[in-house]
């Protein structure tokens, strides 16, 4: 009796410490921005990722001043890429925690769910790079700035026929609503460039033993291969298809934008071309420095996903100092008066009444074990996004 | 026909990895009759110690015995503390611990080595060859040299020595084994270090095939070294070497002709239940 | 603007789900001992069963519902017919084996929104009331009450005791003349159907669901929750689905290192307490029934009060 009352005791007064250190700390009352991501588990290297860029940016927006003269602060939870935990977490954001924005650093299952709560509540939500098209669709409050799967799947066909000449194409499709989605694009748009389609074939995410399906691609010795993949899968792809022998050009996608991709793949990376929202070779000041100060402080080459992360803190940020007040409805309105905002991921033309981002298609070539500028798609019929 | 011995080799090449997770795991439940889960996470112990081994001596050979030792010890320790207090609850009871080791180990790796994945390139050091018109790389040649000679040693070990003797002995009943003079702890506890050996070397082999060594690489393993155990007959050595090597090449032909009508890791649990509504005592029959 | 609370509420709503799924779990593994590493697959077939009549065809909740809970247990009934071939382990490896099937079904056929999942799922309405979220817990308490009430019963029915029997002895229950076979599949009947029962509330209280919410490590879960209560008893599972479904929640604050504990806390359970925290054998569970009622009261037996504050 004694001692379980006793450790009880202790563990009150521990809990009490947790709880009110924190609060006597802040002495200006910080603007707190929600963000969850898959922190544990499969998907912990870009929740990883993801949350490195939001924090850095966060810290760099407070040591320079912060926003209205007060800190931000990122309040991160690990979703485990699990829905229903998604779900508490937004309402615990909303509720407890009171962030005035939101920024999803998960993929669509998570997001798509809390996208909704966090539109009904009034917090305005940039999902960092979650594909799904329902994501935009909750309402006026959530915001994409990332390129939905079908836009870059368009820009991939664009990059094949109309850049490279191809002539015929086989599609390897991740069977999640990203490939699914990367495909359908590709499909539509290679329809109009007379792209014709030799094979398309599925597999599940976390593949790892592509040799099957790219040796009977082999035999059909397509002009391209339109592999839509994650940068694990993506190094196996590009691996499977060199040791194969196999020459036709693969194309890629934000999925294979990871200094992982390049590590994993090594030589056989060489002359793969993606489709991506990240220019290495971008020389505007914003995008280099974010390039250097990430590698510096993090000790890996930074990914789109967490650039894209970078930018959705910033592009709070931004509203909120434009908006004046704290006031979520208010930064929602800024957000959609963004125009030519100056990001990583390239220059941020605005979003539209769906809450999807219009920016340029940044294209990549790994040259020398590197991306490298390639191109850029700045085809209407390619990047505008659809509004409903 | 270029297609069918590229398939054939690759089939060949996957087979002989499940085989060797699989062969670990059938020895073990073979004398304890526990689902080992755990065995996944020394799988991918494994592959950790190889790499950062091959990456400090540069040397195939440490990389290979010093991912084996560590998970031989591995092996043991989880034998002798968390298995052996456990032999007399119900079975669900190791299987729950088991299960709660390998989410600890996970994110253990994860923690150490951090969430991303780690390269581990070989394909330098060993040469590709070709047959008959057909690619195999360097990695894939040493995979089925390595499977090859564990298998023998395997072979060795239980069919010419006391070892083998007395494995088999315990395997038909523990206590009775006991009663004849075998050292039932020494040779459950040696199985478990060979067994969990085997899993280090084809963690190895894994990592270097792939060119990947992460925190959760074990998570399909775990379930499909289940599905191989099965399919050989629970605790039959031989049966689940050939249902491994057979679940190789039988996904890889599939998807490469068929193609993706169905996820290639789910192949092995829809063979398991077809196989058990026609002969519910696996493939080669359950020792 | 956000009502205050409704957080709790959702906590409510989910850990009542894992309560009626572990209550399943436990009819099939706890009263029936057939160890179950699917029962996720079922969870599923609940929630798209539900998902598919309500969107595809239009049928209102209150109909769906009923419906799920009766193409689950039906489905259960095939495995648990199945089940009769196997034993324990090779039927624990089918069972994953299901898991992965019916996940890939789900996720490879158009019918069931593939990896994209199914969304538009309408939350329920009476008279036209929208249940949202503080009616909608009000509801998963209802059922609760009903699962809950229905696991009583069969508990103490003959079916309970019979049940009973098959886990301790299969033969001595069918030489006694027990129909071993109507009785097990039963049991999966009706623990698959307490699985299809939280698969619909699940689908309308999330309103999409796609595959991965399905996956086998959420039928580990759920048998986690089961033997982390004390498997075979109805209070062990509540509180095992109360603890684990709180577990993210409660663990929030170890931040990184909250897998790490959890699966370090399940291997010390089931090594230093193997038969959960309120099963029958457990020490603790046998500390609890056995002590003194004037405890409760602040008076301890001995004449020995505690110190107050320490």
């Amino acid at each position: 009796m004694r001692s379980t009352l006793g450790r009880l005791t202790v563990m009150a007064a521990l809990l009490m410490v947790v709880v009110a250190v924190p609060a006597a700390l802040g002495q200006v009352p910080t603007i707190k921005i929600g963000f969850f991501a898959p922190l544990t588990g499969p998907a912990a290297p870009d929740g990883t990722s993801s949350r490195n860029g939001a924090q850095m940016a966060v810290d760099e927006i407070n040591a320079a001043g912060g926003v209205l003269g007060r800190p931000l602060g990122l309040v991160v939870y690990d979703d485990r890429l699990s829905a229903s935990e998604a779900v508490a977490i937004a309402h615990r954001l909303i509720e407890r925690d009171r962030v005035v924005a939101v920024v999803a650093g998960s993929y669509s299952g998570p997001t798509r769910a809390t996208a909704p709560i966090f539109q009904s509540a009034g917090i305005p939500t940039v999902a960092a790079y979650a594909v799904h098209p329902d994501i935009t669709k909750a309402g006026d409050y959530v915001f994409r700035n990332s390129f939905l799967g079908t836009i870059q799947g368009k820009a991939g066909a664009y990059l094949a026929a109309r850049i490279l000449n191809a002539k015929t194409a086989s599609i390897l499709v991740m069977d999640i609503d990203f490939g699914r989605a990367l495909a359908s694009g590709f499909r539509t748009q290679a329809a109009a460039y007379g792209l014709r389609i030799v094979s398309e074939d599925t597999y599940p995410l976390g593949e790892k033993e592509f040799a099957p399906l790219l040796t009977k691609i082999k035999g059909l010795n397509p002009d391209v291969i339109y592999a839509t993949a994650y940068f694990a899968e993506a190094a196996q792809i590009v691996r499977q298809a060199k040791a194969l022998g196999i020459t036709s050009r693969i194309i890629g996608q934000e999925g294979y934008d990871s200094p992982k991709f390049l590590e994993l793949a090594g030589p056989a990376a060489e002359g793969v071309i993606i489709t991506t929202n990240l220019n290495r070779d971008d020389t505007r000041p914003v995008a280099q420095q974010f390039l250097g100060r990430y590698k510096a402080r993090f000790g890996i080459d930074a990914d789109m996903v967490g650039a894209s992360s970078y930018d959705a803190v910033r592009i709070i940020a931004a509203a909120i100092e434009k908006a004046g007040v704290v006031s979520p409805p208010r930064i929602r309105d800024q957000i959609y008066r963004i125009a030519n905002f100056d990001g990583v991921t390239g220059i941020i033309r605005g979003y539209n009444k769906l809450g999807e981002v219009l920016k340029t298609v940044q294209v990549q070539i790994v040259r020398e074990g590197r991306f490298r500028y390639f191109a850029v798609i700045d085809d209407p019929a390619v990047i505008t996004p659809p509004t409903e | 026909m270029i297609g069918f011995w590229q398939q054939l080799i690759n089939g060949v090449t996957v087979g002989s990895t499940y085989a060797l997770i699989a062969l670990g795991l059938a020895m073990v439940y073979g004398v304890l009759r526990i689902l080992h889960i755990a065995h996944a996470g020394v799988f991918t112990l494994g592959a950790y110690v190889g790499l950062v081994l091959h990456a400090r001596t540069a040397s195939l050979p440490t990389a290979f015995l010093g991912a084996m030792l560590a998970c031989g010890v591995a092996g043991v320790l989880i034998q002798r503390w968390l298995y052996r207090p456990l032999l007399n609850q119900p079975r669900i009871v190791p299987l729950i611990a088991s299960i709660g080791l390998f989410i600890f180990m996970e994110d253990l790796f994860r923690l150490l080595a951090g969430p991303y994945v780690l390269a581990f390139r070989l394909d330098a050091e060993v040469r590709p060859l070709e047959i008959a018109g057909a690619a195999v790389t360097g990695v894939q040649v040493m995979t089925l040299i390595v499977t090859a000679v564990l298998l023998g040693a395997v072979w060795l070990l239980v069919g010419k020595t006391w070892l083998g003797l007395g494995w088999r002995a315990a395997a038909q009943d523990l206590g009775m084994a006991a009663a004849v003079g075998v050292n039932a702890h020494r040779v459950v506890a040696l199985n478990f270090a060979f067994g969990s050996a085997v899993a280090g070397a084809a963690g190895v082999l894994i990592g270097a095939l792939y060119n990947a060594v992460y925190p959760t690489m074990g998570s399909v393993p775990a379930y499909k070294a289940l599905a191989v155990i099965v399919l050989g007959g629970l605790g039959n050595v031989w049966g689940t070497v050939v249902a491994g090597v057979l679940l190789g090449l039988v996904e890889t032909f599939l998807v490469g002709i068929v193609g993706g009508l169905l996820p290639r890791d789910s192949i092995a649990f829809v063979a398991l239940i077809l196989m058990l509504l026609f002969r519910p005592t696996g493939l080669f029959g359950e020792r | 603007m956000p009502e205050v609370g409704l957080y709790y509420y959702t906590l409510g709503i989910t850990v009542g789900i894992w309560m009626i799924l572990v209550m399943g779990q436990n009819i099939i593994t706890g009263y029936a001992g057939q160890i179950s590493l699917g029962h996720a697959a079922f969870f599923g077939v609940g929630a798209y069963a539900s998902a598919v009549l309500s969107t595809t065809y239009g049928v209102v909740f209150w109909l769906a519902l009923p419906a799920s809970v009766l193409i689950t247990a039906v489905v259960g009934a095939l495995l648990g017919s199945v089940s009769l071939r196997l034993r324990h382990d090779f039927l624990a490896i089918t069972t994953i084996g299901i898991n992965f099937v019916v996940v890939s079904v789900f996720l490879y056929s158009e019918y069931f929104g593939g990896s994209l999942g199914i969304g538009g799922i309408p939350l329920p309405r009476a008279m036209g009331v929208v249940f949202t979220k503080p009616l909608y817990l009000g509801l998963v308490v209802a059922a609760l009450g009903l699962a809950a009430a229905a696991d009583r019963l069969l508990k103490r029915s003959w079916l309970g005791l019979s049940l009973e029997a098959i886990r301790e002895e299969e033969t001595a229950a069918a030489a006694s003349g027990l129909n071993v076979s109507a009785l097990k599949i039963t049991a999966f009947a009706v623990g698959t159907g307490y699985a299809g029962l939280a698969g619909s509330l699940y689908a309308h209280f999330m309103t999409f669901i796609s595959p991965h919410d399905f996956a086998f490590p959420v039928s580990i879960t759920i048998l986690c929750m089961a033997v982390l209560g004390g498997l075979g008893t109805l209070r062990g599972a509540l509180v095992g689905a109360l603890l684990l479904g709180l577990a993210p929640e409660l663990f929030r604050f170890l931040r990184d290192y909250r897998m790490l504990t959890y699966g370090a806390l399940l291997v010390l359970l089931m090594r230093y307490l193997p038969s959960g925290l309120l099963g029958d054998a457990s020490p603790l569970w046998q500390r609890l029934i056995t002590r003194p009622r004037g405890v409760r009261g602040g008076v301890a037996y001995g004449g020995a009060v505690d110190p107050p504050g320490l």
